[in-house]
Parts: C-alpha cells; sequence; structure tokens
C-alpha cells in the first residue's frame, strides 16, 4: 500500500547566537494508513517539534526544511496559513500532553465539539450534535447524551482525554498525532487510552504517531519505532525488533536504564553516563559519540553514520555496527 | 523499634462541600505502615487512593483525624515533637509547593536546612554543600547556579540534596521520578540504593510505576480507595498478587519485558 505520509529528510532550526541552531535533522519515516509510528527518544530529542511540523504548528521563529513531508500527493513544506487550516483537524488531527490546553473551560463539551466540527463542515447544529455524541461514543466517553453538557473542569483527566480524543476524531481525520497523550493520566486510565487509541486505528484505519518516552508504552501500541537522539534519527524498524534486539548503543543504554517489572537489583539498571549535548553543540560527528562506549576512533567525531540494516525493515545509523554488526556492540 | 516511622491506624477526613451541601470525603481509611531502618516500602495505588495525604500526615504536614504517628517508639504530638521530628524525617515531593525558590542560588537553597535548624557553623556550610552536590552527582559549581538553569533531572537530584542536607533517617519521596526520562531516572535510583546500602537510609517511595517500585523496594503497600489491600516482600507481591485490584494493576503497567523474556541484556 501507498504511504499515507512520508517525510523526507526533515529538519527544524532556530536562529542563535553563531548562527541556526539545528533541533531536528534530516528525519525520514513513512506511514501507511491504519498502521502506527512510535517516536521515542529523551527528553530535547525532537519528538515534539517533528510532530508540530505535521500541524504547521512549529513555533513562528523556527526554519522548517526537508525534501517533501508528502501527505496524500501534496507536499506539506510548501502549504501557506489558509492550506493548512483545511488539513489541520479535518485531516490531520493532534492529542496533546495536557488536555486541559486543547479544551476551552468556558464552553460545554458539547458545544466544543460542534464548533470543531462546523469549522470544516457546511452541517447543521443537529448533524454537527449527532456526530458529537457519536465520536464522544468512540472515545469512550460515557453516556455521551446526558454528560456532553459538562464543562472540562468538572471531569477527571482521563475523561478530559477522552474528550481531547473525541475532538480529534470529529472530523474524520487520516492521521492522528498523539503527542505524550497518557504521560500524566493514572496508570490505568493510560492503558485504557492507549487500547483505545489501537482500536480507533485498526477500526477506523487511521494513521497513528505516538510520541512517548516510555518503550514499554512503545511495545504496547505497536507497529513501527522511530529512536531520535538530539534531534537525530539513529534507529528505525518494528517495535518488537528494535525493543528485542537494539542495535544502536543508545538504543541498547536506554533499554539497560528502563525498569521492567522483570527487573531486580541483582541485575542493577546501568543509567547512560553524561548529558545529552546541547542543541547546536553537536557538530560535524556523531550525536551519541560523547557518551558512546563503542566509538570508533577518527571517525566518529568526523561524520555522521548512515544507515544499516538490521533486518527486515530495522536500520541502524551507526559506524560500529555498519562496520562490525552485533559483534561491535557487545 | 529503634529508628522506625511508624503510621498507626490513621483516618483522615476531609469536609468536601458540593452544591451546598458538606460531605465527609474519608482519603486515608485505618491505614498502618511501619519503615524499619534501611527498609524502602514502596506505597503505590491509583490516583487519589491516598498516598499522598498518608505521607504528609506521616511528617505533620497534615493531622490525621484519628490514628497516631510514633518515631522510635515514641509518639509525635506535640509541635516541638513534630519539629524534632523533622530533623530526623524529611520528604521530597514532585509538587511546585515544594520545589526551589526560583530566586535561590541552588547552594543557598541547600545551605537553608541548616541555618533554619542552626546545625552546622556557617563557615562550614558552603563546604557541607559542596560535598552534597557531589553525593547527588552534580558539579559544586552548580551551587552558583538558579533553578532555571538546571535541567528537570538536575533539579530533582538538588531537591534530593536539599532533603539530605539534614543527614535524616527517613526519607518520603513523592513521585520524584516520574518526571524524569530513564537515563536520568536510573541515576537517581542508583542514588537511592547507594544511600539506603551506604548510610542505612529508609524510605517511603510512593509511585505509580510499579517497574521502577519492583526495583527499589524491599516491600510493597498497595492502597486501593483510601485503605491498604495488601502488602508484603516486593517479590511476593508481584509474583503472587492476592488482591484482584493487584493483579488489575500489575495488568495495566506498559511493560517491553513482555515482548521477550529476558532477551534484552
Ligand atoms: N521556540 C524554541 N526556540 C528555540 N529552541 C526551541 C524552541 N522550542 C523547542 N526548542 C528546542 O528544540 C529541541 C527539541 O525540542 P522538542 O520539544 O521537540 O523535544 P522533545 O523531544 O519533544 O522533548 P520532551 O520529551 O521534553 O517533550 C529542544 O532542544 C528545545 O530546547
Ligand atoms: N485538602 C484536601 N481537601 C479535600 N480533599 C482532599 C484534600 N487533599 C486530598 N483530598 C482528597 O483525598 C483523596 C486522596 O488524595 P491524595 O492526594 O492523598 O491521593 P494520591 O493517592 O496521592 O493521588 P495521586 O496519585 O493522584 O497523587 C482524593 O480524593 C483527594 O481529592
Ligand atoms: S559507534 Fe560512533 S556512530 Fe555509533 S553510536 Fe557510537 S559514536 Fe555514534
Ligand atoms: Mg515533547
Ligand atoms: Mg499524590
Amino acid at each position: 500500500m501507498a504511504p499515507v505520509l512520508a517525510v523526507e529528510n526533515l529538519s527544524v532550526s532556530f536562529p542563535g547566537a553563531r548562527g541556526q541552531i539545528t533541533v531536528v535533522e534530516d528525519v525520514s519515516f513513512t506511514l501507511e494508513a491504519g498502521q502506527s509510528l512510535v517516536i521515542a527518544g529523551e527528553s530535547g530529542s525532537g519528538k515534539s517539534m517533528v510532530c508540530q511540523t505535521l500541524l504547521g504548528i512549529a513555533p513562528g521563529a523556527a526554519s522548517v526544511t526537508g525534501t517533501r513531508i508528502d501527505w496524500k500527493g501534496r507536499n506539506l513544506l510548501t502549504l501557506n496559513e489558509p492550506e493548512w487550516q483545511a488539513i489541520r483537524g479535518a485531516e490531520i488531527a493532534m492529542i496533546f500532553q495536557d488536555p486541559t490546553a486543547a479544551l476551552n473551560p468556558l464552553i460545554t463539551v458539547e458545544n466544543q465539539i460542534i464548533d470543531a466540527i462546523r469549522a470544516h463542515r457546511r452541517v447543521s447544529r443537529a448533524e454537527a450534535r449527532a456526530r458529537a455524541v457519536e465520536v464522544l461514543g468512540l472515545a469512550g466517553f460515557p453516556e455521551p447524551e446526558h454528560r456532553m453538557r459538562s464543562y472540562p473542569s468538572e471531569l477527571s483527566g482521563g475523561l478530559r482525554q477522552r474528550v481531547a480524543i473525541a475532538l480529534a476524531l470529529s472530523c474524520s481525520p487520516s492521521l492522528i498525532v498523539a503527542d505524550e497523550a497518557t504521560t500524566n493520566l493514572d496508570v490505568s486510565i493510560q492503558a485504557q487510552i492507549v487500547k483505545l487509541l489501537r482500536e480507533l486505528k485498526d477500526r477506523l484505519g487511521l494513521a497513528l504517531i505516538f510520541v512517548t518516552h516510555d518503550l514499554g508504552l512503545a511495545a504496547e501500541i505497536g507497529g513501527d519505532l522511530l529512536v531520535m537522539y538530539a534531534g537525530c534519527a539513529v534507529e528505525r524498524g518494528p517495535v518488537k525488533s528494535v525493543l528485542t534486539d537494539p542495535c544502536h548503543p543508545y538504543t541498547r543504554g536506554l533499554l539497560r536504564s528502563a525498569p521492567t517489572l522483570r527487573s531486580s537489583r541483582a541485575n542493577p539498571l546501568r543509567p547512560i553516563p553524561g548529558q545529552m549535548p546541547k542543541p547546536g553543540s553537536v557538530g560535524a560527528g556523531s550525536p551519541f559519540r560523547s557518551r558512546c562506549p563503542v566509538v570508533v576512533d577518527g571517525v566518529c567525531e568526523a561524520q555522521r553514520a548512515g544507515w544499516t540494516s538490521a533486518g527486515p525493515g530495522h536500520d541502524v545509523a551507526c559506524h560500529r555496527f555498519a562496520l562490525e554488526g552485533r559483534e561491535g556492540l557487545r | 523499634m529503634s529508628g522506625a516511622l511508624v503510621a498507626d491506624r490513621i483516618t483522615k477526613t476531609f469536609a468536601v462541600s458540593r452544591g451546598g451541601t458538606t460531605r465527609e470525603l474519608r482519603a486515608v481509611n485505618d491505614v498502618s505502615l511501619a519503615v524499619a531502618p534501611g527498609e524502602i516500602v514502596g506505597l503505590v495505588g491509583e490516583s487519589g487512593c491516598g498516598k499522598t495525604t498518608l505521607s504528609r500526615i506521616m511528617i505533620g504536614i497534615e493531622t490525621a483525624t484519628a490514628g497516631a504517628i510514633t518515631y522510635d517508639g515514641r509518639p509525635v504530638r506535640t509541635r516541638a515533637e513534630w519539629r524534632a521530628l523533622r530533623r530526623s524525617v524529611q520528604s521530597v515531593f514532585q509538587d511546585p509547593f515544594t520545589a526551589l525558590c526560583p530566586t535561590m542560588r541552588i547552594g543557598d537553597a541547600l545551605a537553608e536546612p541548616l541555618a533554619i535548624h542552626g546545625i552546622c557553623p556557617p563557615a562550614e556550610r558552603k563546604e557541607r554543600v559542596s560535598r552534597m552536590l557531589e553525593m547527588v552527582g552534580l558539579h559544586p559549581d552548580m551551587a552558583r547556579r538558579l533553578p532555571n538553569q538546571l535541567s528537570g533531572g538536575q533539579r530533582q537530584r538538588v531537591n534530593l540534596a536539599r532533603a539530605l542536607m539534614l543527614e535524616p533517617k527517613v526519607l518520603i519521596c513523592d513521585e520524584i521520578v516520574s518526571g524524569l526520562d530513564v537515563s536520568v531516572q536510573a541515576q537517581v535510583l542508583a542514588l537511592l540504593i547507594a544511600l539506603q546500602e551506604g548510610l542505612g537510609l529508609s524510605l517511603v517511595f510512593i509511585s505509580h510505576d510499579l517497574r521502577v517500585v519492583r526495583y527499589l523496594c524491599t516491600r510493597v503497600v498497595v492502597m486501593y480507595m483510601g485503605e491498604v489491600v495488601e502488602q508484603g516482600d516486593v517479590e511476593a507481591v508481584f509474583d503472587h498478587p492476592q488482591h484482584a485490584y493487584t493483579r488489575s494493576l500489575l495488568a495495566a503497567i506498559p511493560d517491553h519485558s513482555r515482548l521477550s523474556a529476558g532477551a534484552t541484556t
């Protein structure tokens, strides 16, 4: 199947004191209808910036460049604001970490969804209302007919996130971008929302981009995984292959420092030493070289690594892996 | 028990008014919890089950409706007794109220508890701050920085350092690693383990992340709607949960180790 979304060499930079500071560099991925892509990586690695470019909401100061972002045959990199308005919410919708930010506290749930629908479609209030009930039902919001008259402040955090999901579904988008959409929720609610997103994806044939720094959540979502470090994509492939057979030293480091339900002190977690480099300080070499245990002398300081295949659909950007494969990583 | 912090049959009710009528909300109902020296007790349960309320009662920020707190075998009741207790029992919370003052330099923030309790001569405070910063894995130069010049993980370690300045015997940690990246989280967990093993520090560790609790804690207490439904050694509770609520909590944890049994090294 042809992908609905194909991002080619996306970069995002901001003006800094000494020239442009690149915060997303040369990121590429594709996504098909009914499939999911998880973007993982630590704070500041550029995950949200990638999401924002897909909705045309990157900060004004940001310069967004790339070969192409193909969305159903159109190039999102060349859209003007009126063109974005026709796509944003209608074809591509976003769910944020903080549902309160997406919802207006002064307007009832019912009216917010009706307004969102009528902003994109010429339908009567009654039709929009029927659609609001429908999408709230899809989002697992209990007794929508009744409770949609509530104000956001009258709802729990979990219910508010369901409203935000209903709002995102209201205009039948083909892609939903969920940026840390379950991070602030209680674990039980988080598990419900993740299950809901997975079901919606299958049932409605939605494409889903799910951003998280929790590898456990990445495993629950499934599909493909893109691991980012300091603005660069360093490993990509099916979630299961990347997490059970990580081939980039950074992905390996992440997995060694993440506790699981099988962890115990007998097998201590191993934090990645050092810190992520500040944006703009990476230079020409591998972004992970200052923390990497298997640096290739004379190479890793000098240039970024290209992609090497590590299995079906599984690629790694690492000089050591390119030279020696898994043996070189130990 | 020497050095043990005990909450004995604690109940806490709040009066909540809704639509003109006042109702009684029982946030904690007849809960007992004991922390022995050198022990790390995990306190888990869904949002609103009473974890924070219980921990605030254990350090006297909140008063219990019924029940008693004892430390070192003696009941803690009067103001003076609570003041004395706070030299031995410290807390670190995630909420912004106890977070760092934005205009105070890190070094001053760390020296403050020493000044409040009049512990160490002013001339020696700087040295003690430097040592503490090093202990939590930060460069002593950090003392000159302001909180907004630190990353989230660094700030959390400064919070921890501040609570440790008085060399407490018991530390209560409420969701202190939830907002951190896993690599930073692993650093903070390693520090807590080093403090337990090296100084015999005991911890009450509140977290909604059962993966972290399993790794760090020796014992775990599961709360549900204000009550303790299950408690025991971490291995026992995680491997053979007895209560249906504990089982549902464990099932909700996202966990990549389910993808394969021990394929990651
Ligand atoms: N308006 C801005 N001006 C300059 N730099 C910015 C701006 N917004 C974000 N950045 C920088 O861009 C980088 C990527 O930020 P981004 O928000 O995408 O990270 P993230 O991976 O989503 O992190 P987190 O997990 O913390 O949400 C960071 O270094 C950030 O400091
Ligand atoms: N000052 C207060 N007044 C009224 N109700 C309160 C007050 N403090 C807490 N509560 C209520 O007591 C119950 C227990 O709250 P508590 O903060 O202890 O839960 P928690 O287990 O720490 O939850 P979380 O995981 O969300 O932090 C909740 O229903 C809460 O709304
Ligand atoms: S070996 Fe080189 S390219 Fe690979 S992660 Fe380490 S520093 Fe980067
Ligand atoms: Mg982000
Ligand atoms: Mg709490």
